[in-house]
């Protein structure tokens, strides 16, 4: 043999090391290794270090067989299957054994997985909506941000793009960028309105049949961008010329028998031009932003067909594929100021949004769209997280506290040779069945609460349980609620040491004390903020619901001019005021409630400084406007048929008036594009738009020609039947070719804060749900309080102790449990609403007795929750609970 | 018991302990097989042979003392025991019986270098 002890020695390759010593059984280790080193120094020497490397691979592989595999059967270790049958086995038992523990746990994670699963449900819902279109990806909404005389502001109207000026034809935006950028694949405008007051139904006529649908302008790529899907015709032909329109499935059989029928025949649109049916589109259902019923072909607006309000209008383009959007963005900017022909201090820049993005993000902040309904989505989201998140935690700590119970059992285990991984897989194994129970109840809780809550929150929501996706985050959920409130459990009680356990020397540690009661606290904290936010968003919502508005907005039923009801408006007046029900009658070119035009150029008044512009919200009403809604003049009169003169008279609101900062106003001079005339009164500041805005420069004048507007009238108190009947008769007579569409004041009114309405009842249903789920962890607590403390019950109540001091004794704990919460909770709520609560320019004060009503609705619950315990373990006769041991 | 019967591989193997004893370990033997047999013969195999052989009684082991050529590891030293003794005679004898009865027709003539 050669001596190999004295040759210079080689190392080689370290990870086939690892290899080895991560397959093979750690007993032949030693040799393995020891072959393969000598082999290869061998090898060096015969063969050279590269061939010797190679080699060696040779070597190690060749090890890689059973015989010399670690072996998972040689170790106590039991079989994986059998050991996971036996976690869940003795989890069944012990689940069994502590019922009342159990339902605790389980009711509280069902409760709180139901919490958690409808609102994902609502904010997968939410986020869905806008984003099914094929082209999702392309698609891009232009705004504008407009800066002037400093301020800044955008939307997606985009201003002074016109289609017609002084009678030429003009290219619009949507035209303009398809012949300038080679990016754009289409563009379409889309206006839902073309003619004040915005937004109404239009009557569409075949034969005889006549109905009144809600619709919009659109251009003919339309179809070609977005995924409306057709039932009949062709998205190509759909609107490509002036005469076309298409329709919905459900318009088509209102008119036609079946949709395919409704193809290429012609419908009268407002009695005045025909329109041929190109195709027939599936219903716009929820998942659409944008609800048509019909779609005119873009081009009628334009060409002056159809007039429109004025020159704004949304803009939708699908740009071409690899396309990046933010070149083109810069593109557009610098397009857009060539283009431009605006006055000095005013400055419109272009910008583009994800279409997806629109229905989420509406609100434009800094002249680009930022907030919106996107604030309430993460509010819920973060709702669902921190209740799923309570109701862990009750878990956690009901087994914590119970770990006492089990310490004995995991001594036992221990001694007999259980190692920490078996025990923590064990507690795991028991939160994991638990939360699948809690599963299960969560989905048959869910599918009996979502008519309920499809109900309220006005959308059509379904488990998606044929979705394999669907069953994954379920699954994950519940392996991660299990996971996270077994955790503490499982390693605190499998850290014990079996001595000390089974000498019965474990008391719990003052970290784990403490740990129990912060869990409580947080928990608590939780609830309380879920509460204060609670009472907070629903009185600002009764608020806003029930403000005194300044105007009279029962009782009113209003509905559009059309037709010849502007040129009958005399008629119709006289008439509808012989009829029962009807006790006033007037007009106005806007709904009182919500004005949407806002303008300042048109105005001068006497007295007005060079420069000096107030944004005005003009209004033209009838001669008994004022009266009818209950508005109050502090300063003049209103107007009067008795003065000839009053047609060319104005009235302001109290804020116009100092924003013009006018003085002795009554007979100044003022004027309204070419009107011309005198301030006859002073109104009294009513709000004319939504609680969210402060109230603006109003400026009333009286015209009883126009022909758009609407017409308003007032009924006595529970004559609305009769007042209706009267409107019908009257209509079929003065305007025959149009069906009646009337709305009422106050629905509408309520409709402006129907998301305010919404998050309310929502969120007025989780807050109970998270002081439920925080007093069953509560109730758990005190049961197992009571429980450790039987004995020393019995000893105080041996030497004297009342079982009013006992009750006392026990709810300080809690008391102070609470306590500690509200100190914690109390000033996030104050932060966070007040922060909510900006958003509105009339609001509610945050009161102080807000907070300590929650205060004191907390601690009074948690007493209840704790008293039945704390009676019953006082009301133990001592001699029995002392007799146990 | 057939797991008791002899593979060639093992018989070949345990006939190398015989060989090299006192000194006989798996690298060693190894590389006397290479060199008998000109083939590449990996410890990993002679190892798992050194196993099963051990588990059949055919051999016992002792751990030898630590070397610097196997990176301070010690080594596992074979020795062929009675039973493996048993085997091997038997094995030749029945081998040494059959050759001795074959005749110079009883296979092609073929000659060995």
């Amino acid at each position: 043999m050669r001596p190999v002890d004295q040759r210079p020695s080689y190392t080689p390759p370290q990870w086939v090391d690892r290899l080895i010593s991560r397959f093979c059984a750690s007993h032949l280790q030693e040799e393995i290794l020891g072959d393969l080193y000598e082999r290869y120094q061998l090898s060096i020497a015969r063969l050279g270090e590269s061939k010797a490397k190679r080699r060696y691979w040779r070597e190690a592989l060749a090890y890689m067989r059973p015989s010399f595999f670690k072996k998972t059967t040689q170790n106590t270790t039991p079989h994986p299957i059998t050991m996971v049958r036996h976690y869940f086995l003795t989890a069944f038992r012990n689940t069994v054994r502590n019922k009342a523990f159990s339902i605790i746990n389980v009711l509280g994670l069902a409760l709180g997985m139901t919490c958690f699963l409808l609102i994902f449900l609502w904010v997968a819902d939410e986020k869905v909506v806008d984003n099914f279109h094929k082209n999702n990806e392309r698609l891009y909404t232009l705004y504008h941000t407009t800066e002037s005389n400093g301020n800044v502001f955008g939307g997606y109207d985009i201003p002074n793009w016109y289609g017609n000026r002084n009678g030429q034809d003009e290219p619009v935006l949507a035209d303009e960028l398809k012949v300038n950028f080679p990016e754009v694949l289409y563009a379409t405008n889309y206006a839902t309105s073309y003619d004040l007051p915005w937004g109404y139904p239009c009557t569409f006529q075949y034969g005889d049949i006549k109905h009144k649908i809600k619709g919009s302008t659109a251009g003919e790529d339309f179809f070609k961008m977005f995924s409306y899907e057709l039932v009949a015709g062709k998205a190509a032909s759909a609107l490509d010329e002036i005469n076309t329109v298409a329709i919905s499935e459900k318009m088509a059989r209102m008119f036609f028998d079946s949709p395919e029928e409704a193809l290429g025949k012609v419908l009268r649109y407002e009695n005045f031009r025909d329109f041929v049916v190109r195709a027939v589109f599936k219903d716009t259902d929820q998942q659409s932003s944008l609800q048509f019923d019909y779609l005119i072909s873009w081009k009628n607006t334009v060409k002056g067909e159809i007039l429109r309000s004025d020159n704004k209008f949304p803009t939708y383009i699908q740009l071409k594929e690899n396309t990046d959007p933010a070149a083109f963005a810069e593109k557009l900017r610098d397009f857009q100021n060539q283009r431009s022909d605006y006055p000095e201090n005013y400055q419109v820049d272009l910008g583009i949004q994800p279409f997806g993005d629109r229905y989420l993000s509406s609100n434009f902040v800094n002249g680009a769209p930022a907030e919106g309904r996107k604030e309430y989505v993460n509010i819920f989201s973060g709702v669902a997280i921190f209740i799923l998140i309570i109701a862990c935690v009750n878990f956690m700590n009901l087994a914590t506290a119970k770990s006492l119970k089990r310490a004995r059992e995991v001594g036992v285990r221990k001694v007999i040779g259980s190692s920490r991984g078996y025990l923590i897989g064990q507690f795991l194994g028991e939160s994991l069945l638990l939360s699948f129970i809690a599963l299960i109840c969560a989905l048959v809780l869910v599918s009996l609460l979502l008519p309920f809550f499809n109900d309220f929150s006005g959308k059509q929501m379904a488990l998606p349980l044929e979705k394999s996706n669907y069953w994954l985050f379920l699954i994950g959920l519940t392996v991660a609620a299990g996971l996270a409130s077994g955790s503490y459990p499982a390693l605190f009680l499998s850290s014990l040491r079996p001595v000390r356990v089974l000498k019965g020397l474990t008391r719990f540690s003052k970290s784990a004390l403490w740990f129990r009661k912060g869990l409580a606290v947080f928990q608590f904290s939780l609830s309380i903020l879920l509460l204060i936010g609670t009472l907070v968003v629903s009185r600002q919502t009764d608020f806003v619901q029930n403000k005194h508005l300044g105007y009279d907005k029962e009782n009113i039923i209003y509905l559009r001019i059309e037709g010849d009801l502007n040129r009958k408006y005399a008629v119709l007046k006289e008439r509808l005021l012989t009829l029962p029900g009807i006790s006033m009658v007037d007009r106005s070119s806007e709904a009182p409630h919500n004005m949407g035009f806002e303008m300042s150029s048109p105005f001068t008044w006497e007295g007005q400084q060079e420069g000096q512009a107030v944004s005005f919200k003009p209004t033209s009403v009838g001669f008994d406007f004022v009266d009818m809604m209950g508005l109050e003049v502090v300063e003049g009169r209103s107007f009067s048929k008795d003065f000839a003169t009053d047609t060319s008279a104005f009235m302001v609101n109290e804020t116009a008036l100092t924003q013009m900062g006018m003085e002795n106003p009554l007979g100044k001079r003022i004027s309204a594009w070419r009107k011309q005339g005198h301030i006859i009164g002073i109104l009294k500041d009513y709000h004319i738009s939504s609680l969210h805005e402060k109230i603006k420069p109003l400026i009333v004048d009286v015209k009883e020609n126009l022909n758009f507007g609407i017409i308003m009238v007032k009924t006595p108190p529970g004559q609305t039947q009769e007042a209706l009947k009267s409107l019908e008769l009257a209509n079929a007579e003065v305007n025959p070719n149009y069906p009646l569409a009337y709305q009422f004041l106050d629905l509408e009114y309520a409709k402006m804060y129907e998301s305010e309405a919404i998050i309310s009842k929502l969120s007025n249903v989780f807050a109970v749900l998270a002081i439920l789920i925080s007093c069953l962890g509560l109730l758990g607590l005190a049961m197992f309080s009571a429980e450790q403390r039987t004995r020393e019950i019995g000893i105080r109540k041996v030497l004297g102790a009342s079982v009013n001091s006992i009750v006392t004794m026990f709810s300080k704990e809690f008391v102070q449990l609470v306590l500690v919460s509200f100190i914690i909770a109390a000033p996030i709520a104050w932060y966070l609403m007040n922060n909510w609560l900006q958003g509105f320019a009339y609001s509610v004060p945050l009161a102080w007795w807000i907070f300590a009503l929650t205060g004191a609705s907390a601690l009074l619950i948690a007493l209840l929750t704790v008293s039945f315990q704390t009676m019953r373990a006082a009301l133990r006769n001592p001699v029995k609970s002392l007799r146990a041991e | 018991m057939r797991r008791s019967d002899l593979g060639e591989f093992e018989e070949i193997v345990l006939l190398t302990v015989a060989v090299l004893n006192p000194a006989a370990y798996s690298v060693m033997i190894a590389e006397e097989l290479e060199q008998q047999t000109g083939k590449t013969v990996t410890t990993g195999a002679v190892h798992s042979a050194l196993q099963r052989l051990e588990k059949k009684g055919f051999l016992t082991s002792e751990m030898g003392e630590a070397t610097a050529a196997r990176g301070g590891r010690r080594k596992r030293l074979f020795t062929v025991t009675v039973a493996g003794s048993k085997i091997l005679h038997e094995v030749k004898a029945v081998r040494d019986n059959l050759w001795s009865r074959v005749t110079p027709q009883g296979m092609p003539q073929i000659n060995i270098s």
